[in-house]
């Protein structure tokens, strides 16, 4: 590859598009563009979209403006074998959506259990104290996946819209490097 | 529906499934090759880490189960040019003792040929494909050629990393990897840039769309991408392949009828196959009169120590194979736990997927984990290990109570490590931390747990029909015209990666299969 074709290649770079519904209309975003614009969701419940938000979040803070819902969303309506989540690479049992269901189900009854709330509606020092108890073991009330799995999984998403984009390189000031950019649908 | 016969169908589209449907097909067979997976090509290898996980697994789905499950859809690939798509493509050699475990060290398993015997083909694909590295400082390596090109660049990361291996008593060496270090046969050398994992489509490194397949498809061979192999028919006395059964893209069932039948799925997918095949004559599975069939599932048990050094290692920019290696302690009982394990020095990272920086600490969250990443963004480096497991029948594929969209039971795949693997693990752990301390990194910690990779086994080869599913090409005992390919049938590891090889065996059982195709297909 030539250096002038990589150049252009690392500006289409930038996009690590995704295919949502907006108006009736497929149209190509990035996962925070589409969080930006309030693109809906088609998977996830609100009170689910706000668990996993808040999650994410206290994963990795910003991780909920990069669009961890709406990649993750995205994720959940595609075929599980189009699917870009680490959850196929490490197993989960498709359809990917019962994983995360029974995942965000359990983390707010336990929350509500534990700490005397849902996940979205602890203060974030509840929420880290919470996080560091249930990603080594199980806590009262959990239903679902293991928490730690569930924790890891979780973890990974939000790293993957946050530090796993182009711009998420930029941040860390590495250079991108792309062959083929993920511009485009597969 | 029924196809046209043909000479040989060939279950599988990966490595070892278009390495041998390119030989057979230059040696003027009528070869059809069924892949589950999409036909994707080299503009679908999107450099991304995130867009990487279309090349694992999307099929019917596997159950891992036990103490230790393995990682089968990390392991196992995706469409065209299967797993190798994604290999990191170490390419070390197996050592003549690997081939004789239980005759020399009374346990675990033999294989039916000798190192001696497996080397000419280790040396003709390593010049048909391209190899790099470098066999002088490579001291551990068994007889062979040489490399046919000179090594990889080191980074500094692979310099600071060295440095501690020899400070702590050990030799180091490049590691063989098959990749481009300078341009080879048409392809380009390698720049660097450590997207190997998400796929490389400039050929650079060695991946079944720019090695065999190409051959493939000159020689004639027939490609059915999205075609799921359910099962392998055979005839009423049970002692002949005589096609197999899929499903294609509609969902429509077809046969294709062939002379000779190749199993050259992944390793849990064979079995599967073989015991969804069972018949009135074979009530527990085709080709499983030894009761072996899904025995003795394998996988090499990893490592990783990690440093974080106050100076920049460059860790962005390399490739997913290792820079070096160090195979001073392979002798499997020169020290605690039983087993042959190398060390890889090195490795380009990105900061995301199950082996980019945001993992080397799991356990970091919040805006610790910010503060990591970039102090990792610069500093971190690593090593690891892949060591060898010793085969347990109890590690197994087995049919599930699950069954898939057509009826048929889905695998389940049971596999613990037992005394010797965590022993081994153990004293690993304690010298990748002696080593790691003996860098100049300012922080150093590792991994604790073992983790798994590769997944061999499940149909092993043998001298008999008593204790191995295949003879040494793959044939199975119990059906003259039903062979196996691929990782499956190694009875013992090693403490190398598989996939040179699974890549040498291969070709052996091409060779042998073009020049007694009579003997075979009659």
């Amino acid at each position: 590859m030539t250096s002038t074709h990589r150049r252009l290649v690392l500006k289409g770079a930038a996009l690590g598009a995704l295919s949502f519904t907006v108006g009736g209309a497929e149209v190509l975003l990035s996962p925070r563009e589409a969080h930006a614009q309030g693109v809906p969701l088609k998977v996830l419940t609100p009170d689910e979209r706000a668990a996993l938000e808040a999650l994410g979040d206290t994963l990795l803070p910003g991780a909920k403006d990069a669009g961890l819902a709406h990649y993750v969303d995205q994720q959940l309506s595609v075929p599980p074998n189009e699917a870009l989540l680490m959850a196929r690479a490490v197993g989960v049992m498709p359809p990917y959506a019962n994983f995360y269901r029974a995942g965000l189900a359990g983390l707010d009854a336990a929350g509500q259990k534990v700490h005397g709330a849902k996940f979205a509606a602890l203060p974030l020092e509840k929420r880290n104290e919470f996080v560091e108890q249930f990603r080594q073991k199980i806590p009262d009330g959990w239903s679902g996946p293991p928490s730690p799995f569930f924790y890891f999984v979780s973890r990974a998403d939000a790293v993957d819209v946050f530090y796993g984009t182009v711009e998420g390189f930029e941040r860390l000031g590495i250079p991108y490097m792309p062959h083929i950019a993920p511009l485009k649908r597969w | 529906m029924a196809n046209e016969k043909v000479d040989v169908v060939i279950v599988g589209g990966g490595a070892s499934g278009l390495l041998l449907a390119a030989k057979l097909g230059q040696a003027g067979k009528k070869v059809v090759v069924l892949e589950m997976g999409p036909a994707i090509g080299l503009d679908d290898l999107v450099s991304s880490m995130i867009w990487s996980r279309r090349l694992k697994w999307g099929g019917t789905p596997v159950m891992s189960e036990g103490k230790n499950p393995v990682s089968h859809n990390f392991q196992s690939g995706w469409g065209l040019g299967g797993a190798a798509m994604h290999q990191f493509a170490n390419w070390p050699r197996l050592h003549p003792e690997d081939f004789s475990v239980k005759s020399k060290y009374g346990r675990g398993l033999d294989w039916p040929i000798s190192y001696d015997e497996l080397r000419p083909y280790y040396d003709r694909i390593q010049k048909e494909v391209g190899l790099s590295g470098d066999h002088v400082a490579e001291v551990w390596r068994p007889a062979g050629d040489p490399y046919p090109m000179p090594p990889m660049k080191w980074t500094r990361q692979a310099d600071l990393l060295a440095e501690g291996f020899k400070k702590a008593g050990f030799r180091t060496a490049p590691m063989p990897v098959a990749i481009n270090s300078v341009p080879y046969n048409g392809r380009p050398a390698c720049i660097y840039d450590g997207w190997c994992e998400a796929g490389c489509p400039t050929g650079a490194l060695v991946n079944p769309q720019v090695t065999y397949l190409p051959v493939a498809k000159k020689a004639g061979v027939e490609i059915r991408a999205d075609s799921a192999v359910t099962r392998v028919l055979s005839n009423a006395k049970g002692d002949r392949a005589t096609g197999v059964e899929y499903y294609d893209k509609a969902k429509q069932r077809q046969e294709q009828l062939a002379d000779v039948v190749v199993l050259a799925a992944f390793s849990a997918s064979n079995p599967r196959i073989l015991l969804n095949s069972k018949t009135d004559k074979q009530p527990e599975g085709l080709a499983n009169s030894s009761g072996l069939v899904g025995k003795y599932v394998t996988a090499h048990i990893t490592f990783s120590a990690f440093g974080l050094f106050e100076e920049d290692t460059e860790n962005h920019i390399g490739m997913s194979s290792a820079f070096g290696m160090s195979q001073d302690s392979y002798v499997k009982d020169s020290h605690p736990g039983f087993g042959s394990y190398t060390w890889t020095i090195g490795v380009g990272m990105k900061p995301n997927d199950v082996l980019g920086f945001a993992n080397a600490r799991p356990q970091l969250f919040g805006n610790a984990l910010h503060d990591f990443m970039k102090r990792a963004s610069k500093g971190l480096a690593r090593i690891g290990v892949q060591a060898e497991e010793l085969p347990d029948a109890d590690n197994r594929v087995v049919l599930a109570d699950r069954k898939d969209e057509h009826g048929f039971p889905l695998a389940r795949v049971v596999h613990s490590l037992d005394g010797n693997s965590m022993e081994l693990f153990n004293h690993i752990k304690a010298e990748g931390e002696r080593i790691m301390k003996a860098t100049r990194a300012k922080e150093t910690w590792s991994s604790p747990a073992p983790g798994l990779a590769h997944f061999l086994g499940g149909t092993v080869m043998g001298k008999s029909a008593k204790d191995s599913v295949t003879d040494s090409y793959g044939r199975t005992h119990d059906l003259g015209n039903l062979l196996i390919t691929g990782g499956g049938l190694f009875p013992t590891i090693g403490g190398v990666h598989p996939t040179f090889t699974l890549h040498a065996h291969t070709l052996r059982t091409a060779d042998w299969m073009a020049k007694n195709w009579r003997g075979i297909a009659a």
